[in-house]
């Protein structure tokens, strides 16, 4: 699903040059949980950005899916990232003045989806994360944790071949980590493709493969048996 | 694409910020209820005066001769007759021009103010517009003939005879030291005899008019005329009929080129009228929009502020699939809508305030449908004009720094 052979990402600053990836190659097959394990600056980040087409790359190739996406337009990369890819980032980066639903809405919004559709999905999507009786309520009126909730739905509810979370349990305390943690192997149970970067071991404990990184280069790729954690109470 | 979506964000997003929304359309409520006002009140008083000039006569035609050789033919009774003749557009045609002199009776002595002309004169003139009461005004055959006729006024018989019923009496008229005998066939209603009582009258003039063949022949400097005052049936009649009557002149009196002869009418007077008042409206409708143009630095500056502010929501939109196009509307509908709003509420203002204002110069103010949808077309121009460069700063934002903004 996600092949990429030999990208390359240099960051020019005024005459010095940063490798922030050295000729990586990597796939992601349908239905893994991988998480990006690394310290900061190893290019973890710069790697997820790459992939969900936030950002471009200097040299190398990227197919998603089977489709040459290395050199598309900014229109095309839009319209990708709507339909293939959902983003968790680690602030949730909600929009305040809409409430739960609008906000879940949002990516239907930009993928045409007729209006009366919307609705129905975006409930679909927040049933799925146990907010279905938060529709209306403002996104300063709920927790942090049912925020990021409502970030994945939001993800989610376009139906992405795959969903990209960056550091989703940053800014989340253990409790309500754990119960992202288990949404994420929920959908994952459902078939979701997941990448996940973080920085902390314990985060990559929960997902099926872990790639390490380092300077740029991938360092160490391996497949562990995940720490389960029992399905969703929704509450 | 997506206007009922943007259009409900760009409305979240004014009136999140309402103050702030306000202060920045203040700039275009106050150049837009100043362009109203003032091409209300411009137009009110452009219509004020058009009606008053039409009332003066917008079929009436001033006919000159420049008669700098003292001649005092170079316009003749003739010439009035044959342009009545040939041209069958003119109604009226007759001098309206007055002299000073005194009107006696056996035992009294007045001033008098003195019209004389065709038996036209009675419809052209304003001097002589006073309602007929008794007799008959002196007609055709009398101008023909130069009879000795007059009519005089109430004022005039009271003068005079102590009444008013005195046609048939005879006056004696002296202009220049020429005196004429005249008969008095008609008697015109008094100017002044709602003032009777008020104060004294008796040094006041009366007004008396008579043929002017009459006076020609008994005074030769009254044989020819220097001006005509002509009426047509309608205004658009005016140009063809004053040129045709210069023509005719040239040709009878052997002038083409002379430019002796001059047709003007209040028409031409109105357009300079309306001239001086354009200008006037133009140089205020520049002022007020230098006040629009500081109100749209003011939209575009907020805008940029604003695109600042949002720039991980930009990044975030960005992520979940808008495109470039997708925020460049979004933020070019908001400058829109927040110039569009102020562009309404300054409309609403410019109606209450140009009515004050034509309420105190008692004129009635001209709002038309036009201007009103100029003031909506213009302030959507200037949310477009000004908010195109914060847009597309926006729409630009790089997603990876646009979700890393701080």
């Amino acid at each position: 699903m996600i092949e990429i052979t030999d990208i390359e990402k240099i960051y020019r600053m005024g005459g010095e040059t940063l490798t922030a990836l050295n000729k990586v190659s990597l796939s992601i097959q349908e239905g893994e949980f991988t998480s990006i394990m690394g310290p900061s600056g190893s290019g973890k980040s710069t790697l997820m950005n790459i992939l969900g087409l936030l950002d471009r790359f200097d040299s190398g190739q990227y197919f998603l899916n089977g489709t040459d996406v290395s050199s598309i337009s900014d229109t095309e990369r839009a319209h990708i990232r709507n339909k293939e890819i959902g983003f968790v980032f680690q602030s949730f980066n909600l929009m305040a003045r809409m409430n739960v639903l609008e906000n879940v809405m949002l990516p239907l919004v930009y993928g045409k989806v007729p209006r009366k559709e919307r609705k129905e999905r975006a409930v679909e999507a927040l049933e799925k994360v146990g907010l279905g009786d938060r529709l209306n309520h403002l996104t300063n009126e709920i927790s942090g944790g049912q925020k990021q909730r409502v970030a994945i739905a939001r993800a989610i509810v376009n139906r992405p071949s795959v969903l990209m979370a960056d550091e989703p349990t940053g800014n989340l305390d253990s409790k309500t980590t754990e119960d992202i943690m288990r949404i994420f192997q929920d959908l994952n149970d459902e078939g979701t493709t997941i990448v996940m970067v973080t920085h902390e071991p314990e985060m990559a404990e929960y997902t099926k493969r872990t790639i390490h990184f380092r300077d740029g280069a991938l360092q160490k790729d391996e497949y562990l048996v995940p720490k389960r954690l029992s399905k969703t109470e929704v509450r | 694409m997506f206007f009922k979506e943007n259009l409900k964000m760009a409305l979240d997003s004014i009136f999140a910020n309402k103050m702030r929304s306000f202060l920045t359309m203040l700039g275009i409520i106050i150049g837009i209820a100043s362009v109203i006002a003032i091409l209300a009140v411009g137009n009110g008083a452009a219509s004020e005066i058009t009606g008053t000039f039409s009332d003066l006569g917008a079929t009436t035609i001033s006919l000159s001769a420049d008669d700098s050789e003292q001649s005092g033919d170079a316009l003749s009774n003739e010439d009035l007759n044959v342009l009545k003749e040939s041209i069958d557009e003119i109604r009226y045609i007759s001098p309206d021009e007055q002299t000073q002199g005194t009107v006696s009776s056996d035992d009294e002595s007045r001033q008098a103010i003195i019209s004389y002309g065709t038996p036209d004169l009675q419809y052209v003139s304003q001097a002589m517009s006073s309602t007929l009461i008794e007799g008959r005004y002196f007609n055709q055959n009398d101008f023909d003939e130069s009879a000795d006729v007059v009519v005089i006024d109430e004022d005039t018989a009271e003068a005079l005879f102590g009444r008013t019923d005195v046609v048939g009496e005879n006056v004696k008229v002296t202009i220049a030291q020429t005196s004429l005998n005249l008969r008095v066939v008609g008697i015109l209603e008094g100017r002044f005899g709602d003032m009777q009582g008020a104060f004294d009258t008796s040094e006041l003039p009366v007004f008396l008019a008579l043929p002017n063949s009459t006076l020609g022949n008994e005074i030769p400097q009254f044989s020819g005329m220097s001006s005509a005052t002509v009426e047509v049936e309608e205004t658009d009649q005016i140009e063809p009929v004053s040129d045709q009557m210069v023509r005719l002149l040239e040709l009878r009196n052997n002038a083409v080129g002379d430019n002796i002869y001059t047709a003007t009418n209040f028409l031409q007077a109105l357009d300079q009228v309306n001239n001086v008042l354009g200008l006037f409206i133009n140089f205020i409708a520049a002022v007020a929009g230098i006040a629009l143009l500081v109100g749209g630095i003011g939209v575009m500056n907020i805008m940029l502020v604003s695109v600042t502010e949002r720039t991980r929501e930009i990044g975030t939109r960005k992520a979940l699939g808008a495109t470039t196009n997708t925020i460049l509307a979004q933020f070019l509908m908001e400058s829109v809508i927040l110039s569009l709003i102020g562009g309404v509420i300054g409309l609403t203002l410019g109606i209450l305030l140009s009515n004050i204002i034509a309420g105190a110069l008692d004129i009635v103010p001209d709002i038309t449908l036009g201007s009103v949808v100029l003031v909506l077309l213009f302030s959507t121009a200037v949310g477009v004009f000004f908010g195109i460069y914060p847009a597309r700063k926006a729409a630009r934002l790089d997603p990876i720094e646009a979700l890393r903004y701080e």
